[in-house]
């Protein structure tokens, strides 16, 4: 068995055809942008670095630049996700026709909240802003197709149907297993309850010289920098946190 | 019943995303028409003259878009706009969906009308289903010679680009959606320079939304007078209203503007049984409630706004005494902090600051200084913003709060609890 990664040249390689007639449409090549990314997410399932990086080259930018355009849309996922996405409306409509108890049934079936996946690797679940299918509330998509007028039952019945693979939408293709969430914000250590490692005996750990789990990353931005930045962080520093100021002058290792 | 039927014939009834069908009830006769027979200033005429104004939200005379273009060589763009989001509003999903060329058909007529050879259609990214049926009718449409090179043998060239979005409200704001065509972040832009100077690729471009330029087809059909006599004064014409929430037969019904609001309740099967009307929220989630006192209020650009709300992308949510106004108040305001694109400080900061607060009163848990905080903080956010995400955050918490203040306070926590 290959990795998606080891696979990734062969699947450039295929769609090399497919990107040129998509950036051949545009009068600029960037506005080739979302459309390959979700061609790259169409096959991969996600968002991938190295599809994030291909597209990069092949439209002339840096990976950061495609990287912060990426993470500013929703529908591209960061990470891999579960094989069927359900993105269930929470918008006004559907919230005062009951999207509440929907919601509060997906989570207990599921047994796993916004935003995150189920271990199986199965479910996706993620609570949307409005679907603009108003008349037909409360709905919801799986994988991007609507179902409306949302029931218990129906629930019930659709996840039974994604558990055994006979759901009639096409699965997400998975070529990673995914983790318990898909966004980047949501999967940082901090949001998920846990300070990293070093930051734990700090009282500010948002402060210059808060620790990384990996390193010292403050101080060593401090320790890198020559002149007068270096003497007024450390004079802050000797206010705030003269624990670091002593860390920085023995030269404890981290 | 004032039920109309224009943009919504045959919706429902027949198959209008076969092109043999759109054709047989005299489809792309308007736009061959247009092309062979008339001078795209002509085009402009029309849509100047059945005073039809902008269907996305702003409401501003089509006409008048157009005529802003400066009368300049350089290449110039027509765009659709299609990331309909507005909560509340799902009209255009429709039009996409049930009737694709006549909204491509209107999307070539506002090309040939402004003189421009390049149309793109910019499709939220939610709606897969309709991006895949769109594709297919541009495909239908070139095959018939509608899309291309020398179209009707008279030199005139029009491509058409389909984009797809990929989930972000802002990116119904013209100028963000424009970066985001251009394959950037959904950012709105400083105005000026407007599109209509400097749009796409820097461009002269006009941003249309799809039920406007649907509007062109019956327009050039009927007539400019035809449409014009319909409506009132200054609103002129039909409009597709999205009516939802707590009625009967929510749905899309197409109506002439200004009829009174209680009509629109009653086309949409009035209130369920036994409930009472508490609040109408009347142009999508940025606009503020209308109540009881309102109801014979015409459903048009200026009555709404002299009533301090706004008829916005024609989207009427209906709330009856079930509702909960706190957790309406806090859903919306969720809604905003989670679509700002946190360019500007105002409505980043603003935004996340009131859904904290009010999710204090959601939990029961506020104080009595959160009430003066909403009111503050929702003030402060408002009229200092590049786009009108930032303004659209306040009106329903204000509107809502004014009205049922007792809904507020009873999640206030009791002095005696506090501890001391």
């Amino acid at each position: 068995m290959t990795t998606r990664a080891e696979d990734f040249p062969a699947l450039r390689e295929r769609l090399r055809a497919q990107c040129d007639a998509i950036v051949a449409q545009y009068e600029q090549p960037r506005s080739a942008l979302l459309p390959l990314i979700h061609l790259f997410q169409q096959h991969e399932g996600y968002a991938s670095p190295e599809a994030i990086r291909a597209v990069a080259e092949r439209l002339n930018l840096t990976p950061a630049v495609v990287e912060s355009t990426v993470s500013f849309y929703t529908l591209f996922f960061r990470r891999p996700v579960g094989k069927y996405v359900l993105q269930v409306c929470r918008g006004l409509a559907c919230t005062i026709n009951g999207a509440e108890d929907i919601m509060a049934y997906f989570r207990e079936k599921l047994g796993i909240g916004h935003l995150q996946t189920t271990p199986d690797g199965i479910f996706s679940y993620e609570e949307v802003e409005c679907l603009a299918a108003c008349d037909r509330a409360t709905c919801m998509q799986v994988n991007l197709d609507f179902v409306y007028d949302l029931t218990p039952q129906m629930i019930d019945e659709l996840i039974a149907a994604m558990r055994a693979g006979t759901y009639a939408v096409a699965p997400m293709p998975q070529t990673e297993i995914p983790g318990p969430t898909w966004t980047v914000r949501q999967d940082s250590q901090v949001s998920m309850g846990e300070k990293s490692a070093g930051a734990q005996d700090q009282l500010n750990p948002n402060n210059a010289g808060g620790l990384d789990k990996d390193g010292v990353i403050m101080l060593d931005r401090i320790i890198l920098q020559e002149g007068r930045f270096k003497g007024r962080t450390k004079e802050r520093l000797a206010n705030v946190e003269p624990a670091i100021v002593n860390i920085l002058e023995n030269g404890a290792s981290h | 019943m004032p039920v109309v039927k224009v943009l919504t014939e045959g919706i429902g009834e027949a198959n209008l995303r076969d092109m043999h069908v759109y054709r047989q009830r005299g489809g792309y006769k308007q736009f061959e028409r247009a092309l062979t027979a008339m001078k795209p200033a002509d085009v402009l005429d029309a849509a100047d003259k059945s005073g039809l104004r902008g269907r996305g939200g702003a409401g501003f005379p089509t006409g008048k878009k157009w005529s802003f273009l400066p009368s300049n060589d350089r290449p110039r763009y027509l765009v659709c706009n299609c990331d309909e989001a507005e909560p509340g509003t799902f009209k255009d999903h429709m039009l996409l969906e049930e009737a694709p060329h006549l909204v491509l058909e209107g999307i070539l007529l506002g090309t040939y009308g402004i003189g421009s050879h390049h149309a793109y259609m910019y499709i939220r990214g939610e709606f897969k289903r309709g991006y895949e049926i769109f594709m297919q009718t541009v495909e239908q449409a070139r095959q018939a010679g509608f899309i291309g090179k020398n179209l009707f043998g008279t030199g005139y060239d029009i491509e058409v680009t389909v984009h797809r979005g990929a989930g972000a409200y802002i990116c119904g704001e013209e100028t963000a959606l424009l970066n985001s065509l251009e394959g950037k972040r959904g950012e709105p832009r400083l105005k000026p320079p407007f599109p209509a100077v400097a749009g796409l690729y820097g461009m002269p471009t006009v941003v249309n939304n799809v039920e406007t330029l649907a509007y062109l087809v019956p327009i050039l059909e009927k007539g400019p007078e035809w449409f014009a006599a319909a409506g009132t004064e200054r609103s002129k014409g039909y409009k597709v209203i999205s009516i939802s929430g707590h009625v009967k037969k929510p749905g899309n019904y197409e109506v002439p503007l200004g009829i009174p609001v209680r009509e629109l309740i009653e086309i949409a099967g009035g209130l369920r049984d036994g409930r009472t009307l508490m609040a109408i929220q009347p142009g999508g989630g940025s606009s503020a409630c209308i109540f009881e006192e309102h109801l014979d209020l015409p459903y048009d650009y200026e009555s709404l706004a002299k009533a301090g709300t706004m008829l916005g992308s024609g989207a009427m949510v209906v709330m009856d005494d079930t509702t909960d106004f706190v957790k309406a108040a806090f859903n919306l305001v969720r809604f905003f902090a989670h679509e700002s694109c946190g360019q500007c400080t105002p409505c980043r900061e603003g935004g996340h600051w009131l859904e904290t607060v009010l999710h204090r009163f959601v939990d029961g848990r506020a104080l009595h200084s959160d009430i003066d905080m909403l009111r503050k903080v929702g003030h402060q956010i408002t009229g200092i913003n590049l786009c009108p995400l930032g303004d659209s955050i306040e009106p329903f918490l204000l509107s809502v709060l004014n009205r049922f203040p007792e809904q507020f306070e009873a999640r206030v926590v009791k002095e005696a609890a506090l501890p001391a």
